[in-house]
């Protein structure tokens, strides 16, 4: 099977070190594939083993393995707990003495009434512990069929250093105390426009392999949904963002969150700047069948100020009424 | 430039951990840019005691000149008795607590801070998060201080003491975005500038001797899993599926375990463990063996997946070892498995598929040149360093912005996930 067909280049002989060319932007699709054929196989297979052996194995697997990691669910630790749950009195007997195993069994017999007393206790309690989780999970199963899980942030506008609002949104962070956030920073191209204007600027995007050329030059730049950044980032601790391409397919209460988030990450004196397309170019006949379908809809300048009615507000409105900034000092 | 390395131990006697780490960083730093590098450290090379076996003072190694300072304490029983009542409920420990553990867990060096605070080092650069010199010295230090944390999600980590710690540091340096990605689910220092490092890996030496007759497998095929022989290395659940796994496909397939052994599994003609070896033996029979396994859930970066890529071996790893599963995810060079079926599916792809085994070991080494070896990861490191320095210290709380409108002028590009716009719109 060739990963590439015909068209693959040639390999490096052993021995000769590889080419430095881009690494995959998401998983191989070749490896995807892969993984895919093995699941397959590996259910193909399933109920070829007894089960007290594939048990056995697949408990020595978790035995050293974090729940919590990738991987690791309610189910795996329900496993234990059930698995740890019944706690037997009758203890092994076997001896490498001679009359241990004998001795053993005497013991065990004199005292079985007592153990099996005190284990019964401990037993019934792990099965009422086990017993609640299992509801706890079924519960949690049924609210996930019910609640669609939140789409990753999607960028909608890549933006560029050609762009008419850039020259602005550098102007109005140029001063800025403390670091500036771009969210979503595709390439980098603002962070560069603000470093070289001598602004502590970084950035975050979502999409996998946007930032993986620029972050191995060296700027810092990261893979991250621009919400999850903000919540590991401390109060009042970032200079200015600008947030731009994210927040018009943003669903409402993901936006209402990155609003807050944004507030109060921003300290005093610090800069939001918000890049949006308008919603009238959302609803032009033109627009792609992607604005119809998206969770939501682009806010009008407005109503940013509306949001951030604590601080001073500034838009304005691009050329031919597609887009704004929204331009707020805190 | 000027830099200087806290970590609690340092030598070459210390194998494998941050400690070894963080010296081939600061030897790597030298002979790459020629920076004065210096090292503050303990006396010891025991990491459960902290006793000093080394004599205090300055000595030169590598080129970089070491400062040790002897513990005031050996780690005891205090130690333990403690850890072990707050590991239980880590985040419940008092702040009081949580300060008596990080002094009992050492290596109680108050010297090595006095020093340090007073070098005229440009940077200082803390690894790991854990001990005491860090804790200590991270937030009195006048230079502008780095923190590896090289953190695992253990107990530890969720001691109150350590926001402090994380909080102090005026940038960050992760060995994978997993690591990352944990630090920053306990602490708010996204905004701090950060920098994904990982660990450089030397070119292969060249080959010597075939890896089967090392192993006295002859001609035989083999995969083999290289690291400590541990139970707690996965190394117990590895030999009982391989052994399984010959029950069920017999034939000349055959697994050596090559490293010191912890763990010794039982007889079985299939299985070679071969005890330490030198790195040259290790790099031949890695280099003949068909894949490298590694079945660890529980590595920080893994190095041998690495130098395994460097010789363009596929490698098979454990599927909740967050580190090697997302080396694997990134690269595509390798596979991974979370069950026993999985395992013999994977192993069974493997043996049979030739091509994909090329394919993998090419992947993996295209990923190892682009961000592992040594002159490639110095280089990011030092300029990451050198932005550090001309930042300074970061204040905890920074405000203040000025600036006006400007203006301009191209359209909206809606390039992303619509389309662009046409000439009508």
């Amino acid at each position: 099977m060739s990963p590439h067909g015909s068209g693959e280049p040639p390999a490096p002989a052993r021995g000769e070190p590889a080419p430095v060319g881009e690494e995959p932007r998401v998983l191989d699709d070749y490896l995807r594939q892969v993984m895919a054929e093995i699941d397959d196989e590996v259910q193909r297979h399933r109920g070829e083993i007894p089960v007290q052996l594939e048990r056995e194995l697949d408990e020595m697997f978790l035995e050293h393995a974090p729940v919590a990691v990738r991987g690791g669910d309610l189910k795996d630790a329900l496993g234990m707990v059930d698995r740890a749950a019944f706690v037997d009195p009758v203890v092994p007997v076997s001896s490498q003495r001679p009359a241990g195993a004998a001795v053993k069994k005497t013991l065990r017999a004199l005292s079985l009434w007592y153990m099996g007393w005190v284990t019964h206790q401990v037993s019934t309690l792990g099965l009422a512990v086990s017993r609640a989780l299992h509801a706890v999970d079924a519960q949690l199963g049924e609210l996930r069929d019910r609640v669609p899980p939140p789409a990753s942030t999607r960028v909608v506008d890549e933006g560029s250093s050609a762009s008419w609002w850039v020259p602005r949104a550098v102007d109005a962070l140029e001063d800025a105390r403390g670091r500036v956030l771009h969210a979503a920073c595709g390439d980098g191209w603002l962070v560069d426009l603000l470093t070289a204007e001598g602004v502590d600027a970084y950035g975050v995007d979502p999409r996998p392999g946007k930032v993986d050329d620029a972050e191995l030059r060296g700027a810092d730049l990261r893979r991250e949904d621009p919400l999850v950044h903000l919540q590991a980032v401390r109060s009042s601790s970032l200079g200015g963002v600008v947030v731009s391409g994210i927040v018009e397919a943003m669903e409402p209460a993901r936006r209402d969150q990155l609003v807050q988030s944004l507030l109060d990450r921003v300290g005093g004196r610090g800069v939001l700047v918000v890049h949006s397309v308008s919603p009238a170019a959302w609803a032009a006949e033109d627009a792609p069948p992607e604005a119809d379908l998206a969770a939501g809809r682009p806010l009008r300048p407005r109503t940013w100020a509306h949001l951030l009615a604590t601080w001073t507000v500034e838009t304005v409105e691009g050329p031919g009424g597609e887009d704004y900034l929204v331009v707020a000092r805190r | 430039m000027r830099v200087a390395f806290v970590t609690p131990r340092y030598g070459r006697q210390v194998v494998g951990g941050a400690e070894s780490a963080a010296r081939q960083l600061a030897e790597h730093l030298v002979a790459s840019t020629g920076w004065h590098v210096e090292v503050f450290t303990s006396t010891a090379l025991d990491h459960i005691t902290w006793r000093g076996e080394l004599e205090p003072g300055d000595e030169e190694l590598g080129g970089v000149l070491v400062h040790r300072f002897a513990s005031e304490a050996e780690r005891g029983r205090a130690f333990y008795e403690l850890d072990g009542r707050l590991r239980r409920a880590p985040t419940l420990a008092s702040q009081e607590d949580a300060e008596r553990w990080v002094d009992l867990n050492g290596p109680s060096t108050p010297e090595l801070v006095d020093a340090l605070c007073t070098s005229s080092a440009d940077v200082a650069i803390f690894y790991p998060y854990l001990y005491y010199p860090t804790v200590r010295a991270i937030g009195q230090v006048p230079m502008p201080a780095v923190l590896h944390p090289a953190a695992h999600d253990e107990p530890a980590l969720y001691l109150p003491v350590f926001a402090d710690t994380f909080a102090r540091a005026d940038a960050l340096v992760f060995q994978t975005v997993a690591e990352r990605q944990l630090v920053q689910r306990h602490f708010p220092v996204a905004s701090r500038p950060q920098i994904l490092l990982g660990l450089g890996t030397e070119r292969p030496p060249a080959f010597r001797r075939k890896g089967g007759k090392l192993l006295g497998l002859g001609d035989r095929p083999y995969v083999v899993s290289v690291g400590r022989v541990d139970e707690h290395k996965g190394s117990k659940m590895l030999a009982a599926y391989f052994t399984e796994y010959k029950a069920r496909r017999p034939g000349p397939l055959a697994l050596a375990l090559v490293g010191p052994v912890a763990y010794r599994p039982p007889d079985h003609p299939d299985l070679v463990c071969t005890g330490m070896v030198s790195d040259e033996d290790k790099v031949d029979v890695m280099r003949d063996a068909l894949a490298l396994v590694s079945p660890s859930a529980l590595e920080a970066f893994s190095l041998v997946v690495t130098e395994a890529w460097s010789l363009e071996l596929p490698v098979v790893v454990n599927a909740r070892c967050a580190a090697t599963r997302e080396h694997c995810e990134r690269s595509g060079g390798g596979l991974w498995f979370g069950s026993y079926l999985e395992f013999e599916a994977v192993l069974d792809r493997l043996v049979a598929d030739a091509e994909l085994r090329r394919h993998l070991g090419r992947q993996g080494r295209r990923y190892v040149e682009r961000h592992y070896r040594w002159p490639v990861l110095i280089e990011r490191y030092a300029r990451f360093l050198e932005e550090v320095v001309r930042r300074g210290k970061i204040p905890l709380g920074p405000a203040g912005a000025a600036g006006g409108p400007g203006q301009g002028g191209s359209r909206v590009r809606w390039s992303a996930w619509l389309r662009p716009p046409t000439a009508s719109c």
